[in-house]
């Protein structure tokens, strides 16, 4: 019987060991729950421009003055597409939260518990969602302070997410056997 | 506007929901069976169009296009509109609304809306995946949020403002599993959680604990709806479609205006009840998307079945039971049944179609029913979708 004869494959790199670069997410990109954010991606790539810088911004129509989040390419009172960016407050206070006891999703398994929630930034008719870093879930207080910072994940993306300054809160509201409200 | 034909849901059938060992294609097989078995009338050739609700096939079954995948699997050749429904949790009653208009315009005269998804998956992770992409995704599923978070802030605010108490929202879990018992194809069908044990289950998010939050569960439903010319080939009791609403205000958390307040849930029971010329209080059973026990609470009050605040003690008072105002989920709610996200708007339907026909359990039977309103929300409560079905004999 002839020897089968075997043909040395030449393997393909896997995409993940290519040259990555920030902004270039590592495969699969259909799990990846980071936006884009260069300027050959997204047409709102100032807005992570400026979270580098440690501001955080948005988009404010030119025409009718309308406060966008998240930050946009057309205004959706007027549809114009005349929009310029403005820093936003850097510090809020928390309106509602809970936190990521179980079920999180792929890549988040390692951070729970983790807590989220509502901040109503301080001088901007605007409530935004987060990630709340810096106090255990059970410490969190609605009302209190926190403040916005700027993260980076592996392949050098940023996104914003808060940080608690200080527990402070409505004592009154506050239930000691959860102590979460 | 033209004359619109009338409409009914004239059968249907529900598969077993549940942690199932079968696949998508396989649960669609099953409620193409339950359908024919149900309907015995029903011809697969009388069906010129089907509508197939499905929230994220892609993601759950990696499979896109299943609205031939699904017509194939039932043995239907539709040939007038064949189409997928996705609207997340309110993808099944999108089929329902879809047929309801095609039959009402006459594009359609006899129309099969079939929901199913597949939700358990060997990576759980990958399923909570699915279900933080239904926010949205880079600026808010991003922080990591899925549904429980987002309704445990409603109860968070509804707790602080008006005082709603983790026994109330435990009553609401009772009653709906209680139900559930009594519904075979409920996940949770023969087991029981008094209230004292729904207190001492896990937290999931606080103050939401695993009793308060419906399950990842794999299910299938499919209705067949008709005219008035046709109504009398495959049933004596039709669910008459006699009003429908919906409404969306918003998408991202950031817009979400008040938690406790559902205004887009008032703004569309609101034509709900007008095109049916009827009230909240002439309901006599109420299909609510209790997604979590917080989100039936707030709906009692935006559907004006109590003032505001007040749905806490709708629910603990027993107002919302047998022997009360009206029964909301005799079928067992979401959080007795499962939530097989696409399936659920018709499993829904089913229910109250076989509630008029008093062809259910005794224990969940609502005596005599003329009005049931059936009710969605899908993603963050920011789209309500509902129907309002009259009972014919």
């Amino acid at each position: 019987m002839a020897e089968a004869t075997v043909v040395p494959v030449k393997k393909k790199r896997p995409a993940e060991a290519e040259p990555a670069g920030p902004g270039a997410p590592t495969v699969p990109f259909l799990l990846d729950f980071y936006p884009l954010e260069r300027e050959d991606q997204t047409r709102l790539a100032a807005f992570y421009a400026a979270l580098r810088e440690g501001r955080l911004t948005t988009t404010r129509c030119r025409r009718d003055g309308a406060l966008h989040w998240p930050p946009r390419t057309v205004c959706p009172k007027c549809h114009e597409d005349a929009v310029d960016w403005v820093d936003l407050p850097t510090q809020g206070r928390i309106y509602a939260f809970s936190a990521v006891l179980a079920g999180a999703p792929l890549g988040m398994e390692a951070e729970v518990p983790f807590v989220v929630g509502l901040v109503d930034l301080d001088g901007a008719p605007l409530r935004l969602f987060g990630r709340i870093e810096g106090s255990a879930w059970a410490e969190v207080r609605i009302g209190q302070t926190v403040r916005v910072e700027t993260y980076t994940i592996a392949d050098g993306r940023v996104f914003y997410r808060f940080r608690t300054v200080r527990a402070e809160g409505p004592a009154a509201a506050v239930r000691p056997s959860e102590g979460y409200l | 506007m033209s004359e619109r034909r009338e409409v009914a849901v004239v059968g249907g059938a529900t598969v077993k929901f549940g942690v199932r060992a079968t696949t998508w294609p396989e649960l669609a097989q099953e409620a193409g069976l339950g359908l024919f078995r149900a309907v015995p009338a029903l011809a697969a050739e009388d069906v010129d169009s089907l509508f197939v609700g499905a929230a994220e096939p892609e993601r759950f079954a990696f499979q896109s296009h299943v609205a031939p995948l699904a017509a194939e699997q039932m043995g239907l050749t539709p040939h007038r509109i064949l189409q997928r429904t996705e609207l997340a949790c309110a993808s099944g009653q999108s089929a329902i609304r879809s047929a309801y208009a095609a039959i009402a315009s006459g594009l359609s005269d006899v129309a099969v809306a079939v929901g199913v998804e597949k939700m358990n998956l060997p990576s759980m992770a990958e399923a909570n995946t699915a279900m933080a992409c239904v926010m949205d995704r880079p600026w808010d599923g991003v922080h990591g949020a899925t549904a429980p978070p987002f309704f445990a802030m409603v109860a968070q605010r509804h707790m602080l403002e008006y005082g709603t108490t983790e026994e109330q929202l435990a009553a609401v879990s009772e009653k709906n599993h209680r139900f559930a018992n009594a519904n075979p194809s409920a996940q949770f069908h023969e087991k029981t959680f008094p209230r004292d044990k729904l207190l001492r289950l896990p937290l999931v998010a606080p103050p939401l604990r695993l009793g308060d939050c419906s399950s990842m569960t794999d299910g299938a439903a499919a209705v067949v709806l008709t005219h008035s010319g046709l109504v009398r080939r495959f049933t004596d009791s039709p669910a008459w479609i006699r009003g429908t609403g919906q409404y969306s205000d918003f998408h991202n958390l950031a817009n979400a205006g008040s938690l406790t307040d559902w205004v887009g849930l008032r703004r569309a029971s609101a034509e709900a009840f007008r095109s049916a010329r009827i009230t909240a209080a002439d309901l006599d059973l109420a299909e609510l998307h209790d997604c979590f026990t917080i989100s039936e609470i707030v709906e009692y009050e935006a559907l004006g079945l109590c003032p505001s605040g007040e749905g806490g003690r709708f629910v603990a008072d027993g107002r919302s039971d047998r022997g009360g105002d009206l029964v909301v989920n005799p079928r067992g709610g979401l959080l007795g049944c499962g939530h097989p996200l696409g399936a659920t708007g018709i499993a829904q339907a089913v229910e109250v179609f076989e509630q008029f026909a008093q062809k259910v359990d005794p224990r969940r039977q609502v005596p005599d029913p003329h009005w049931a309103l059936v009710h969605n929300l899908s993603g963050s409560a920011n789209v309500h979708s509902l129907m309002v079905y009259e009972r014919g004999g």
